[in-house]
C-alpha cells in the first residue's frame, strides 16, 4: 500500500479524537542548533478544516487494525473499514516533512491495539524516541497511552512526549462495560494515576528528567450513551481533581459507517458539546464548581450559556457595581471575561468606571447590561423576572449557524 | 501646523516625537503623512530649536511599556497611523496614564491596533507554507505570504527557532525576510530574484498534505463559519489546502452529513478482523491476528 493511501485511511481513523492541542510544552528552540522544532507553550493552529476544527498536529493512528470491539469506535474489530498500518519510519518521515513545511507543530500519535497492549505501546514509543534522539526533533509530541500497557512503558513514553492522554471514553463505568467490553475503568484510571505519579516525581526533583511537561488530557464521548450533562461534568470535575488533567475533551458522538445498533444514528449533538466546553471552561478558568452550574441530574440549557444560566439563577448577587466589586465576581458577570475583568480593575485605579468604558472593552455588552452598575448606569432590567430576561438574552437564533 | 514624514520607520518617528515633546508641541499642531501618499509640501525637516520650558520639558521620560506598545502599534497599516501614536505619547507625558489603556478612547484604539498586529503575527506563524527548493538560490525552503500589517521583520525569527540551521525565505509584495542559517535579513522592497523564486513555487500542490487535510475533516460536523472566522478568506489562495475547501464543503452537504468518514476511505474495501482466539478470551499476548500486516 502506498504511503498516500495509508495516510487517507489512518488520518480518517484518527479524526474522532477531538484534541489537537499543542499547548503546555516548555520553551524549546532549534535556533542555531542541529535538528528542528520549537515549542513555546502556546501552540499554533496551522489550519482549520471545514468542520471548524483546528489543525495543530499531525494526528494519525499508527494502525487501525484493532483487537478491541468498542461499539462507538469506527476501528472496532467488527467494523468493515479499510485497514492500514504505518511503519514507525513512515510516521517519522511524514512528521518531519509536515513540520518543516509549517503545516503542523508536531505529532499526535495513537493506535489500534495490535498483538498486545505492550507491543502497541512499544511501537508508539519507538516513533517518539527516534524523532527525539536521532532527528533531534524539538516539536510537540502527544502520545496516546494504551491503558493496559505496562506502567514502565508509560513511564518511558513520558520521557519523549510533551503530553500523554488516556481516554476515559464514556462518562460512566456502566456504559463502558456495555459499549467497550475489553476496557475497564480501573485500568484507565490506573494509567492516569501512573502518569500523575511520574509527573509529580519529575516536578519534585529538578534534576530528574522531564516527564510529559504538557501534562495529561482525556476525552469523553458525548451522546453515545444516555449519560446526562450532570454526570459528564461531575466525572470531569473528579478527573481534574484527582489526576490534575490539563484538559477534558468532549467529543460529540459522530455516527460511524456500519454503525452497530448499540449506538445512536443521529447527527452529532454539537450544541450540547459546545455548552459542555463552556461549562468546562468555567470550571478551569473561573473557579466555578459543577454544583453551581448544574443539579445532581439533568442537562445544561441549550438556549443560553452556562454562565448566564448561573447568573439568572443567582439574581440576588446582581447587579454588580463595577467600581466596587471583587475582580473574581466581575469575571462571573455574563458577557465579561477574565481578561476584561482585569482591564476594568486596572482602569478603575485611574478613574471611575462609566458605561461607555465597559462598552469599549471587548465585552458582550448586551449580555452584561442587566447585571452591572457603573457610575452613570443602573440597569432598568434589574427588577425584571429571570424568565423574561432569559427570553431576551437567549441566543437561539445565532446558534443556528452551528448547523452551517 | 507642522507636516512631517517618518518614512513609516519607527526609529525616525521616535526621534521626531522626542523633539516635538521637548518643544512642547501639542498633537493638534502636527501631522504625519504616509510615505505612500505624501503631499508636495510635506516633510520639512524639523527645525533644531532649543527646548521650551513647558510642563513636559523636564519630564520626557515615559514608561518603557508604552514605548514597546507604540512600537508594536506602529506596525498597523492604516492611513495616518503615526498621529494616534503621538497623541497617546503626548497625553501620557502630560500625566494622563489612561491614554494607553483599553478603557480610554485613544487607548482602546492603540490596544486594538496592537491586538491586530499580534493577530497578524500569529497568522504568519500559522499560515506560512514553505515549499522545499533543494538548495536553489542557496535556500532550503521558500514561502509567499501576504500579511495585512508590517510584521514580517519583527515576527519571522519564530521560523529560525522552528527550523534550526535551515535557510529560508518569506516573500510578500511589499518586503521580504531571508534567514541564511545564522542571521535574519529584511529587505524592503523585496529583491527581484527573491520574488521570482517565491513566485515559481507559490502554487505548488502537496498531495500528501492535501490528502491529510481531506481525511482529518469530519463531514458530519460541517461548520464553515467557524473555519472562516479563524482562517480568513484572504489566506486561502496561499494554502495548498485552501483550494480543496469548496469541494469538501459541497461534498459534505451532498452526502447529507451522514457520518464522519472521508469519501476516499468509504470507497475502499473494508476488513473485519476475525480472531477466534480472541473471541474465546485467550490472553492478548499470545495472539496472532490475521490482520497484523498492512492490508
Amino acid at each position: 500500500m502506498e504511503l498516500i493511501d495509508k495516510l487517507t485511511v489512518l488520518a480518517d481513523a484518527a479524526k474522532y479524537d477531538a484534541s489537537c492541542a499543542s499547548s503546555g510544552a516548555p520553551k524549546r528552540s532549534s535556533k542555531g542548533k542541529d535538528g528542528i522544532g520549537a515549542t513555546n507553550g502556546m501552540g499554533i493552529c496551522h489550519s482549520y478544516t471545514p468542520d471548524g476544527r483546528c489543525v495543530s498536529l499531525l494526528k494519525i493512528l499508527l494502525t487501525n487494525f484493532c483487537l478491541y470491539d468498542c461499539q462507538y469506535c469506527v476501528n472496532r474489530r467488527s467494523s468493515d473499514v479499510p485497514r492500514a498500518r504505518f511503519t514507525p519510519e513512515e510516521v517519522i518521515k511524514l512528521t518531519l516533512d509536515f513540520y518543516q513545511r509549517n503545516y503542523v507543530s508536531g505529532l499526535f500519535l495513537s493506535s489500534g491495539i495490535i498483538q498486545s497492549p505492550d507491543y502497541t505501546m512499544e511501537q508508539l514509543i519507538r516513533v517518539a524516541k527516534v524523532l527525539r534522539e536521532e532527528h533531534q526533533f524539538r516539536g510537540y509530541i502527544h502520545l496516546k497511552t494504551i491503558p493496559e500497557a505496562d506502567p514502565a512503558l508509560i513511564a518511558e513514553a513520558g520521557r519523549y512526549a510533551d503530553r500523554l492522554s488516556v481516554n476515559i471514553e464514556l462518562p460512566s463505568p456502566e456504559s463502558l462495560i456495555r459499549l467497550a467490553p475489553e476496557k475497564q475503568v480501573s485500568s484507565i484510571t490506573g494509567a492516569m494515576g501512573t502518569i500523575e505519579t511520574a509527573s509529580q516525581e519529575s516536578r519534585a526533583d529538578r534534576r530528574a528528567p522531564k516527564f510529559a511537561p504538557g501534562g495529561q488530557s482525556t476525552q469523553m464521548i458525548v451522546g453515545a450513551d444516555a449519560s446526562d450533562d450532570s454526570r459528564i461534568l461531575h466525572t470531569a470535575e473528579a478527573l481534574y481533581g484527582e489526576y490534575r488533567l490539563r484538559r477534558v475533551y468532549y467529543s460529540a458522538f459522530s455516527p460511524i459507517p456500519n454503525s452497530p445498533a448499540s449506538v445512536p444514528m443521529q447527527a452529532p449533538p454539537l450544541l450540547r458539546e459546545h455548552r459542555l466546553y463552556q461549562a468546562d471552561f468555567l470550571l478551569r478558568g473561573y473557579g466555578f464548581k459543577v454544583k453551581e452550574l448544574i443539579g445532581a441530574q439533568g442537562n445544561l440549557p441549550l438556549d443560553i450559556d452556562p454562565k448566564l444560566a448561573w447568573a439568572l439563577a443567582n439574581r440576588d448577587i446582581f447587579p454588580v457595581d463595577l467600581n466596587l466589586a471583587e475582580p473574581q465576581l466581575i469575571a462571573r458577570i455574563p458577557g465579561i471575561g477574565v481578561r476584561s475583568a482585569e482591564r476594568i480593575v486596572s482602569l478603575r485605579r485611574l478613574k471611575r468606571i462609566r458605561f461607555e468604558d465597559v462598552a469599549r472593552l471587548r465585552c458582550v455588552i448586551e449580555k452584561a447590561k442587566p447585571f452591572i452598575i457603573t457610575s452613570d448606569y443602573h440597569p432598568p432590567q434589574a427588577t425584571l423576572e429571570s424568565s423574561v430576561l432569559r427570553r431576551q438574552l437567549s441566543d437561539q437564533p445565532a446558534q443556528m449557524a452551528l448547523w452551517g | 501646523m507642522q507636516v512631517l514624514c517618518c518614512e513609516d520607520d519607527f526609529e525616525c518617528w521616535r526621534d521626531q516625537a522626542r523633539q516635538l515633546l521637548r518643544q512642547d508641541i501639542a498633537p493638534h499642531a502636527v501631522v504625519w503623512e504616509d510615505r505612500d501618499h505624501r503631499q508636495l509640501f510635506a516633510s520639512e525637516p524639523l527645525p533644531a530649536s532649543t527646548p521650551r520650558a513647558g510642563p513636559t520639558a523636564q519630564a520626557t521620560r515615559i514608561p518603557a511599556r508604552l514605548l514597546d506598545e507604540l512600537k508594536r502599534a506602529a506596525q498597523y497599516r492604516v492611513s495616518g497611523r503615526w498621529n494616534l501614536l503621538y497623541r497617546v505619547l503626548w497625553r501620557v507625558a502630560m500625566g494622563e496614564r489612561q491614554a494607553m489603556l483599553a478603557g480610554d478612547p485613544d487607548g482602546s484604539e492603540l490596544q486594538r491596533r496592537i491586538k491586530s498586529v499580534s493577530r497578524e503575527a500569529h497568522h504568519l506563524h500559522a499560515f506560512v507554507r514553505f515549499h522545499p527548493v533543494m538548495g536553489r538560490g542557496g535556500l532550503d525552503y521558500v514561502a509567499w505570504h501576504e500579511p495585512a500589517h508590517d510584521i514580517l521583520a519583527s515576527a519571522s525569527l519564530h521560523f529560525a527557532e522552528r527550523l534550526g540551521r535551515q535557510r529560508w525565505l518569506i516573500v510578500s509584495s511589499r518586503d521580504a525576510v531571508c534567514y541564511d542559517g545564522q542571521a535574519l535579513h529584511h529587505r524592503q522592497p523585496c529583491p527581484a530574484d527573491w520574488a521570482a523564486l517565491a513566485e515559481s513555487v507559490r502554487d505548488n500542490a502537496d498531495p500528501l498534505w492535501q490528502t491529510y487535510y481531506s481525511s482529518i475533516f469530519n463531514p458530519a460536523r460541517l461548520n464553515p463559519k467557524v473555519m472562516q472566522g479563524h482562517m480568513p478568506l484572504r489566506f486561502w489562495a496561499g494554502l495548498p489546502e485552501g483550494r480543496l475547501i469548496p469541494t469538501l464543503l459541497s461534498r459534505a452537504r451532498a452526502g447529507a452529513q451522514k457520518d464522519g468518514q472521508a469519501e476516499a476511505v468509504a470507497n475502499k474495501s473494508g476488513k473485519v478482523i476475525r480472531s477466534a482466539a480472541y473471541a474465546k478470551g485467550d490472553s492478548l499476548a499470545g495472539l496472532k491476528p490475521d490482520a497484523k500486516r498492512p492490508g
